[in-house]
């Protein structure tokens, strides 16, 4: 049983081609350039930085769907917590001012995090529209935008 | 530890491993946009602004199946060195991905590893679950670098087939019998392998 590299190779070859075929035809694929936090066919709007800073000088109400500490270390001023692991508990207390507001960006920590699709989507459920800032936190400080440390808003 | 060259042997270790793999491609199979999502929590092939989705939801669909066509060779013993070898090379890559989110802190309730569905019922990143990647990894590095002692039957065979292809036609007249085959064989790979 000589090891022989080509073997591996075509290991690898075919197990990628299985999977870009499977993913094409089996119906149950998912759009290659497609954000997979997002279901087929749900509305969810995802919006950029720029588009957020402009949104929060026009009066638009920000939500952080981070942890509690993570509120405290740092926040876009003026959000309010609704943590997406005390969604129920959070959003008793914040229901009567969300029903007022038209304007909602919900953000958590970026790409990786999905805090924020599922906030929006139980909103969504509740009658509550909001968008989603896309990239999150880290592209909030990362373009120098202001921000606000502590437990208040 | 001679035994563990027995074809019996490798064949059952080969079997084990690919049972896993083969279990643990199917709901990623199954449910390729959760398995996204578990990858895009890894924040290691992006999503980001510079990479976008592509190369996330690429490696989500592709390795499930990956996983599925290693799992088979192992469990059928064909071309099992080479498919242990992918075998370990995932495992490599899978210690490397749940290390980092773990020295990050990347809080990931479940690590995608065998089911797909809501964080309640996968498993948690720790250490545990890296003692076992590293465990199954130990078996397919033996797998891959170790062939089995070969029989006399086997090696009547090889002779018959002959080398398919690749391997320079001097090897085969020192290989035939049994115990001496054993410590010729591993002669040709370090005779082969550099030239390519």
């Amino acid at each position: 049983m000589t090891f022989r590299w080509w073997r591996l190779v075509a290991i690898v070859t075919v197990g990628l081609g299985l999977g870009l075929a499977w993913n094409a035809w089996s119906g149950r694929g998912l759009a290659l350039g497609s954000n997979a936090f997002v279901r087929p066919g749900e509305a969810l709007e995802e919006i950029e930085v720029a588009e957020a800073r402009a949104r929060l000088e026009r009066g638009a109400l920000f939500l952080d769907a981070r942890g509690i500490d993570y509120y405290a270390m740092g926040h876009i001023p003026g959000a309010l917590p609704l943590p997406e692991d005390d969604f129920d508990g959070a959003f008793a207390k914040l229901e009567a001012t969300l029903r007022k507001r038209f304007d909602i960006v919900v953000y958590c920590s970026g790409y990786g995090c999905e805090a924020s699709h599922i906030v929006a989507r139980k909103l969504r459920e509740r009658g509550i529209a909001a968008a989603i800032l896309r990239e999150g936190w880290p592209a909030w400080t990362d373009a120098g935008y202001p921000v606000k440390e502590g437990e208040q808003p | 530890m001679t035994w563990l060259r027995r074809p019996s042997v490798q064949w059952a270790l080969g079997a084990a491993l690919g049972a896993v793999f083969i279990y643990a491609s199917w709901d990623k199979i199954a449910e390729p946009r959760e398995f996204a999502r578990i990858v895009y929590h890894y924040q290691l092939a992006g999503p980001s602004q510079a990479l976008g989705y592509l190369p996330a939801n690429l490696l989500a669909v592709t390795l499930p199946w990956l996983e599925l066509v290693t799992g088979a060779l192992l469990v059928v013993g064909l071309w099992r060195r080479e498919a242990a070898a992918v075998a370990g090379l995932m495992l490599v890559s899978f210690i490397v991905a749940v290390s980092w989110a773990l020295a990050s802190g990347i809080d990931i309730a479940n690590c995608g590893c065998f089911t797909v569905g809501g964080s309640a019922e996968g498993r948690a990143l720790g250490w545990k679950l890296l003692a076992g990647d590293l465990a199954l990894l130990a078996v397919a590095a033996f797998l891959a670098a170790v062939p089995p002692t070969r029989t006399p039957a086997a090696a009547s065979a090889g002779a018959v087939a002959g080398p398919s292809g690749m391997a320079p036609a001097q090897s085969e007249p020192g290989a035939p019998q049994g115990v001496s085959g054993e410590g010729r064989e591993l002669v040709p790979d370090r005779v082969v392998d550099p030239a390519r």
